[in-house]
């Protein structure tokens, strides 16, 4: 079972996670905008419109400017999450050695490393515990939420509560060295030489991940990419048509109009 | 389609009550209006309008602008409404015989 | 017809569904049916598809529904009235709504649901404020848009919305105004603006070879006629060559509220055929927000030509010519206590927000605004026409329109019982007659341009 868990599903999570993905997108783009549905006021220029949709993607901005509360969670959930993906990558590339560039030693480096990412997988599980409470909590979020979407939540804080369990419970450490080795072994298609009895969390927390990707073109998560899709379709430029009538007999007109109407107050 | 029935006459009308096709009109009609309407009687002032409605209506094919209900006939709107409690689109235009007012109104 | 158990308004019958050309399914081909035009639309229209497969159901959109704020139904919160049509996608459209069924929200498509979506889209004021909060621009309306479209085709229309459909194809106007009457309306408001202006201004339609053509809302000419008498001073004043068509004495396209195809096309189409036959160098579009969103953002993509003329709105005109100091104002004949509705459509769909202002401030000398406002407004509780005196949609209305009368009241507008809401919608107006009566806010209604001519053209006896 442990092997087929760290040689064999990894490969066929990944597969379905891409085909997946791009035959969610192309089913998309097969769309089409027939008609001009922007959201007003719009930006005037490309350059407006790029800001826009950085503030929107990047930072929440109709969410913030909404619900405060709401947007908190789930802008702090998203931001540690994409951080802790980020760190993961830059630990396999670095082995936490990555500070040393900005001239601290190599112990403080691998400190700071592993500082920063207790700290964003406990703030992540924290938020991700707010998202669940909230849509157990509000009324209105629990008329709008199916099993699945409680399911989702869950399924994150499974993944971050393994992750979080090993760096927090001594012992339980994968370390920098283990994952880097295997992620290359399963990168280059060779036997993966991690002992399987080593660490039930870090199984467990493996297993998540491959099931979150595999059910991720399948689910709402999709959204990660349908924001990018939408937001091109409400947040466009618009230049409005010049003003100005064409008139028959402009100075006479005006002047007797204006004056006339002044006469009779 | 609804009907209802006057002096032993069907005769058809809409959801809403109104005549489908105003030849079918006779005083009867008003009268019986006139009872779901909640009017105890219909006095001189309520077949000015009724009857100024159904002219109008006749020479260009629709009821007349409210304001121009209200002047031709004297009556404020207020006077109108005291009249006909639904108002002109519903009440008057209704008694009248006259179809009911369609679109953003 | 199987009685609707929801509360809806009364539904067109098949003779006026015919009258529309469409043939009314029935029930046991209903779902057959509805499942076709469902996958043609979702496959076609990109803002449907994204609704359909990327929300999260998050819950924001729920405390800015003024309908379900007005009704805690839990059927008017926007993603859950998106459900009606998304249930059915997922179980037939997706994997995860194939295996997991309810788990994931989807449910096979019934005669029930049907039901339910005609009441629940005819529930929908399809104001976009939905859209404006939706962390990912989902946009409900779209929704809305593609549910009244496929009821059209199954021939579930409101009668309301069929006798508008078919009277627009009749006379070229909502009300079903002939030309006779269109005729001696105009001579009836010329003699009001000499008798309370004392200048001869004429209203001229059908008027060949003029330059600009104006689109009113043919409810001006039955309810608001303040309205078309300030657009022809304003018109009058800058000595402009206008007129207007008895072909086309609409602003409004019912097209868009319940046929996005046929209904929508045709008055489009209409439109550009009487620019052709009488001249016109520039369109301008009277006060009407729904049928502006149409004139402005649908007729490029609906028409069948190259569209030959501009086409402005009335307050893109009044606002260029009160910021270039072209008119000469008198804020001082409306000195009422003043509050301003924005119209859903021009302020999310059309963005006249900040013009509707640039316009009422030298107008008026007591203006205050509503919070939220802009293109955080919220909407009258009659958008997208569903203005029905049905009994229960009636009480819907009224239910709609509280978080509306909530706005006002705060504003203080109606203390003295003396205060002026500007609306410069039709729809809004007509739903503001009643509805300020039912929450007895002590305002009256007013549309934009009707300030604007009084401001330009001072009453005599004021």
């Amino acid at each position: 079972m442990t092997f087929f868990i760290l040689q064999v599903l990894p490969y066929i999570a990944v597969m379905i996670f891409i085909v997946g993905m791009v035959w969610r997108l192309c089913r998309w783009l097969k769309t089409r905008n027939v008609h001009n549905v922007v959201l007003t006021p719009t930006p005037k220029t490309s350059c407006g419109v790029a800001v826009r949709y950085v503030k929107e993607i990047f930072l929440f901005r109709s969410l913030f400017n909404g619900d405060k509360s709401l947007w908190a969670g789930a802008w702090i959930m998203h931001v540690t999450l994409a951080g802790i993906i980020g760190g993961h990558i830059v630990g396999f590339a670095f082995l936490g050695q990555q500070f040393i560039y900005m001239g601290v030693s190599a112990d403080t480096s691998v400190f700071l490393s592993k500082l920063l990412g207790t700290t964003f997988g406990v703030i992540l599980a924290v938020a991700l515990l707010y998202l669940l409470y909230r849509r157990l909590s509000i009324n209105e979020a629990k008329l709008t939420s199916y099993f699945a979407d409680y399911m989702h939540l869950i399924l994150l804080l499974g993944i971050v509560s393994a992750g979080n369990f090993m760096r927090l419970v001594p012992g339980y450490s994968v370390g920098f060295e283990v994952p880097k080795i295997y992620m290359i072994q399963l990168a280059t298609f060779q036997p993966v030489t991690i002992d399987p009895l080593m660490n039930t969390a870090f199984i467990i927390h493996l297993l998540l991940v491959q099931i979150l990707l595999i059910i991720f073109p399948f689910s709402k998560l999709v959204h990660l990419v349908g924001i990018f899709v939408n937001r091109l379709t409400v947040d466009r430029s618009y230049v409005e048509p010049a003003p100005g009538m064409p008139v028959a007999n402009a100075g006479v007109s005006v002047g007797n109009a204006a004056s006339s109407g002044k006469k009779t107050t | 389609m609804p009907h209802i029935e006057v002096d032993g006459q069907q005769i058809e009308v809409d959801e809403d009550g109104f005549l489908i096709t105003i030849d079918n009109w006779n005083e009867g009609v008003a009268h019986y209006f006139m009872k779901e309407e909640g009017i105890e009687e219909l006095t001189e002032e309520h077949w000015k309008l009724i009857n100024y409605l159904r002219d109008y209506f006749f020479q260009f094919g629709i009821a007349p602008m409210i304001r121009k209900l209200c002047k031709e006939s004297g009556f404020n709107l207020k006077k109108v409404y005291q009249l006909f409690p639904s108002g002109p689109a519903k009440g008057a235009c209704k008694l009248a015989g006259l179809p009911k007012p369609t679109g953003c109104v | 017809m199987s009685v609707n158990k929801y509360t809806a308004p009364a539904m067109a019958k098949e003779k006026e569904m015919r009258a529309l050309s469409i043939i009314p399914v029935s029930d046991e081909n209903k779902v057959k049916e509805a499942l076709k035009h469902l996958k043609h639309l979702v496959r076609k229209f990109r803002p449907l598809m994204l609704a359909m497969e990327s929300c999260t159901k998050c819950g924001h959109c729920a405390e800015n529904c003024h309908t379900y704020l007005g009704t805690r139904d839990s059927n008017n919160i926007p993603t859950n009235r998106a459900d009606l049509f998304r249930k059915a996608w997922k179980a037939t459209h997706t994997l995860e709504g194939r295996v997991f069924g309810k788990l994931v929200g989807a449910e096979p498509l019934t005669l029930d649901t049907i039901n339910k979506m005609y009441a629940y889209f005819y529930q929908c004021n399809e104001c976009r404020r939905c859209a404006l909060v939706c962390p990912f621009g989902i946009d409900t309306c779209e929704v809305t848009f593609a549910g009244r479209q496929l009821l059209h085709w199954l021939g579930m229309v409101p009668s309301l919305h069929a006798s508008v459909g078919e009277a627009m194809y009749r006379t070229g106007n909502h009300t079903g105004l002939p030309k006779p009457g269109l005729v001696d309306t105009c001579e009836f408001l010329e003699e009001e603006i000499l008798e309370e202006s004392g200048v001869d201004i004429k209203i001229p339609i059908d008027k060949p070879d003029s330059d600009v053509l104006y689109i009113p809302s043919s409810a001006d000419f039955l309810l608001n006629p303040e309205t078309m008498m300030g657009a022809a001073r304003f018109f009058h004043y800058l000595g402009i060559n206008w007129t207007m068509s008895s072909a086309i004495a609409e602003a409004g396209n019912f097209g868009l509220l319940f046929d996005q195809r046929y209904t929508l096309r045709f008055n489009t189409m209409r439109l550009l055929d009487e620019v052709i036959k009488l001249n016109i160098k520039k369109v301008v579009w009277g006060e009407c927000g729904h049928g502006w969103r149409a004139g402005k953002m649908y007729v490029p993509s609906m028409t069948d030509r190259p569209v030959p003329v501009p086409i402005v709105h009335l307050h893109d005109e009044t606002a260029h010519y009160i910021r270039t100091g072209q008119l000469k104002l008198h804020p001082e004949v409306n000195n009422k206590p003043i509050t301003l509705h924005d119209p859903c459509n021009f302020s999310r769909a059309c963005n006249l927000g900040a013009k509707l202002r640039e316009v009422l401030n030298p107008c008026v000398t007591d203006f205050r605004e509503m919070t939220p406002n802009h293109e955080r407004n919220f909407c009258c509780g009659g958008g997208s026409a569903i203005l029905f005196d049905d009994p229960g949609m009636y009480d819907l209305r009224i239910k709609f329109s509280a978080k509306k009368a909530e706005q006002i009241r705060a504003t203080g507008i109606g203390e003295n019982g003396d205060g002026y809401l500007v609306a410069p919608c039709s729809i809004c107006k007509a739903q503001f007659y009643p509805i300020l009566e039912e929450h007895d806010l002590g305002v009256q209604v007013k549309g934009l341009i009707d300030l604007v001519g009084n401001a330009l053209y001072p009453p005599i006896n004021i």
